[in-house]
């Protein structure tokens, strides 16, 4: 997952969190203040009716004197009541509040109640004043939805501000990651130009990055170089003796003997010249340096190389069936191509005796392009089989190859990204099977 | 026909010309870019063999000036394996051939031969070997009007120790000249051989190819 989306989801789940509680400490905060707002009121009411009740109301109701009467006053809506009663309990002397739900006249309401102890005459009395709670949960209802809204707005506004800040402030980051991390195995794309960013952080990686790749990229320049050194100075003293015994083949002068000893030379020479050109070949393909990728058609690579190996199928008598059908785009060096299956295919052919044979085919299996080159060749043992992509690994030594050739064969696979399975018996046969990354058909 | 040799190995240069002097062709050998833009600008050469990594500079320069002065000059370039990155690029720039060293001297004449003919438009457009016609253009053979069916492995064979006569061809020579450079083939020179065989019969059938040797051990050669 990427650090800006990580940072994202990060981010997102704290605010969540952080609006739950800010949502129940606000919802909480709010309904205490609304209750003490009553309170205070309920408080002050009860205030005027003791100071009124002194004076007035309170001598009519004790000229009653009747121990179950009640003096209770409602407003007109209900939303208030008054009720004084004496009491024989003991006195509480301190004021205290209690929610309550009382029925007046078939309706049931939810009250603040206000009790409120005290003695007149030596009487004990008992008032209490009730606030009806409906309208204040109602208010309070109201709040906590503009509250969650509010909260909810600036989750939202903030989330997106952030994500936007730290697009920005990632950016260079993600141009790094972009231009230069994923042209890592490409340092002659490499971009060498530095990224502009203020972060420290961003400025450390890039310069590191760009120190890094120059460096490989000398090393690049400098084995390129002495591939191209060695090339020309090993491969000019072969030609200059090549040529001279070409030459010298020609002279009258030299009797059988010595024609005889020039031709061993020649195929020495032939043998050195072929391990040069096979070494250079794959430190080129290692070093990236075939770089003109194309379409490949492999039915008539396969087709065209099966025609160039006819007279040896021929003279082998081999049955040889290409059942390569798919249609399958593959971008690849052609050269390289051909030299990969060529050699896959000419092995088959040599280790294949009179009469056996060799067949090519392809498949799709779970969206990967393959193709398979089998033979009832003299097969291989595990030992064997581990060892054939080893440079200079030669199966048998009759082999006249200098076992190079399966070697030529793996780095051009891995250049390509192809992954190659090899399973084998001895003298049963042989399969090699090219599977390809790419899927497109 | 006149060529010059730009290759900066003096001993490459001497075989070369040795080669060429056999094969009928008036050589020059220059060392240098500079020598060869010289040469180029006040003689008159067919052929130019152009080795691309010379002291003063690259070959490269020599034939693009070449070029520039629309000359017909038939180019091969010369050069080791690992200084071009691919065969194209080499023609890309103007070159009708190219060999990678070391090569075959017979396969320098065979090429030589190809590309002069191309260039300057010969009108000889067949061989004849004792009676036996090559038709270069539609690769061709035929005796007194008489059709041999060759394959195409069978013609390039006799084409190339045609062009070559009166030299020994090793065995791994026309392997390399048929199948090319390719890896790994290594020096299977029977497979040559029985191509050799099958074409010998087929020649056989209308003349007697006495002329057509096998050189004990080594190869092949057509005497003139």
């Amino acid at each position: 997952m990427k650090l800006k989306n990580k940072i994202s989801i990060f981010s997102a789940v704290i605010r969540l969190l952080l609006l739950i509680i800010m949502w129940f400490t606000l919802s909480f905060v709010i309904k205490k203040v609304a209750y003490k707002n009553i309170e205070n009121s309920m408080v002050e009411k009860r205030d005027k009716f003791v100071k009124n009740l002194n004076t007035s109301e309170i001598n009519a109701f004790i000229e009653r004197n009747d121990s179950t009467e009640l003096y209770v006053s409602f407003s007109n809506l209900h939303s208030e009541f008054l009720q004084l009663y004496r009491s024989n309990n003991a006195m509480r002397s301190k004021d205290y509040f209690v929610d309550e739900t009382r029925i007046v006249e078939n309706e049931s309401n939810e009250y603040r109640v206000l009790y409120h102890h005290f003695t007149y005459k030596n009487t004990h009395y008992v008032l209490e004043i009730g606030e009806r709670l409906s309208e204040v949960n109602e208010l309070l209802d109201k709040f906590h939805l503009v509250i969650l809204l509010l909260l909810t707005a600036t989750l939202i506004v903030s989330h997106f501000a952030q994500s936007v800040f730290i697009d920005y402030l990632l950016k260079p980051f993600q141009k790094i990651i972009d231009t230069k991390i994923n042209l890592i195995n490409e340092p002659e794309l490499f971009d060498h130009s530095k990224v502009h960013t203020t972060t420290s952080d961003f400025i450390v990686l890039d310069d590191g990055l760009n120190q890094m790749m120059d460096r490989i990229q000398e090393q690049f320049k400098k084995e390129k170089q002495f591939i191209a050194n060695v090339s020309h100075e090993l491969l000019t003293p072969v030609s200059v003796l090549q040529n001279r015994l070409e030459n010298l083949l020609n002279n009258e002068s030299i009797n059988d003997e010595g024609v005889d000893k020039i031709v061993v030379s020649l195929r020495n020479l032939d043998t050195l010249k072929r391990i040069i050109n096979n070494l250079l070949l794959i430190s080129r393909i290692e070093n990236h340096q075939y770089s003109n990728f194309e379409p490949i058609d492999f039915q008539s690579l396969i087709s065209e190389l099966l025609a160039d190996l006819e007279d040896r199928i021929e003279m082998k008598q081999l049955r040889v069936s290409n059942t390569v059908k798919e249609h399958f785009v593959f971008e690849g060096n052609k050269t390289l191509m051909h030299i990969l299956i060529y050699n896959i295919v000419f092995n088959a052919i040599k280790f294949t005796p009179n009469g056996g044979s060799v067949s090519v085919s392809d498949s799709f299996e779970e969206g990967l392009y393959s193709i398979s080159i089998s033979d009832t060749g003299k097969g291989m043992t595990e030992t064997q089989l581990s060892q054939i992509f080893n440079r200079f690994m030669k199966i048998n030594l009759e082999d006249e190859g200098q076992g190079l050739g399966l070697s030529i064969v793996s780095s051009i696979a891995n250049l390509h990204k192809i992954a190659i399975k090899v399973s084998s018996e001895l003298n049963v046969g042989t399969t090699f099977r090219l599977i390809f990354q790419e899927v497109k058909k | 026909m006149n060529v010059l040799i730009v290759e900066d190995t003096k001993e490459l240069a001497v075989e070369l010309i040795d080669y060429l002097d056999k094969s009928g062709y008036v050589c020059k050998w220059v060392a240098t870019c500079e020598e060869a833009l010289e040469e180029v600008s006040v003689n008159q050469y067919d052929a130019l063999l152009l080795d691309l990594g010379l002291p003063d500079g690259s070959g490269f320069d020599v034939l693009k000036s070449v070029r520039k002065a629309k000359s017909k000059m038939a180019v091969i370039v010369i050069t080791a394996r690992g200084e071009l990155d691919d065969k194209i690029n080499g023609l890309d720039l103007g070159a009708d051939d190219y060999l990678t060293k070391p090569f075959a001297l017979t396969e320098l004449g065979a090429r030589l031969y190809a590309v002069i003919r191309r260039i300057h438009g010969f009108t000889v457009n067949e061989l004849d070997i004792h009676g036996f016609k090559i038709r270069l253009q539609d690769y061709k053979v035929s005796y007194q009007e008489n059709a041999v069916a060759l394959t195409k492995k069978e013609f390039d064979i006799f084409q190339y120790l045609v062009l070559n006569k009166n030299r020994v061809i090793t065995r791994l020579q026309l392997t390399e000249h048929v199948w090319g450079d390719v890896l790994e083939v290594s020096s299977d020179s029977n497979f040559i051989d029985v191509h050799v065989r099958n074409l010998r019969k087929k020649l056989d059938k209308h003349a007697s190819i006495e002329w057509f040797e096998t050189v004990r051990n080594v190869g092949y050669r057509i005497i003139s």
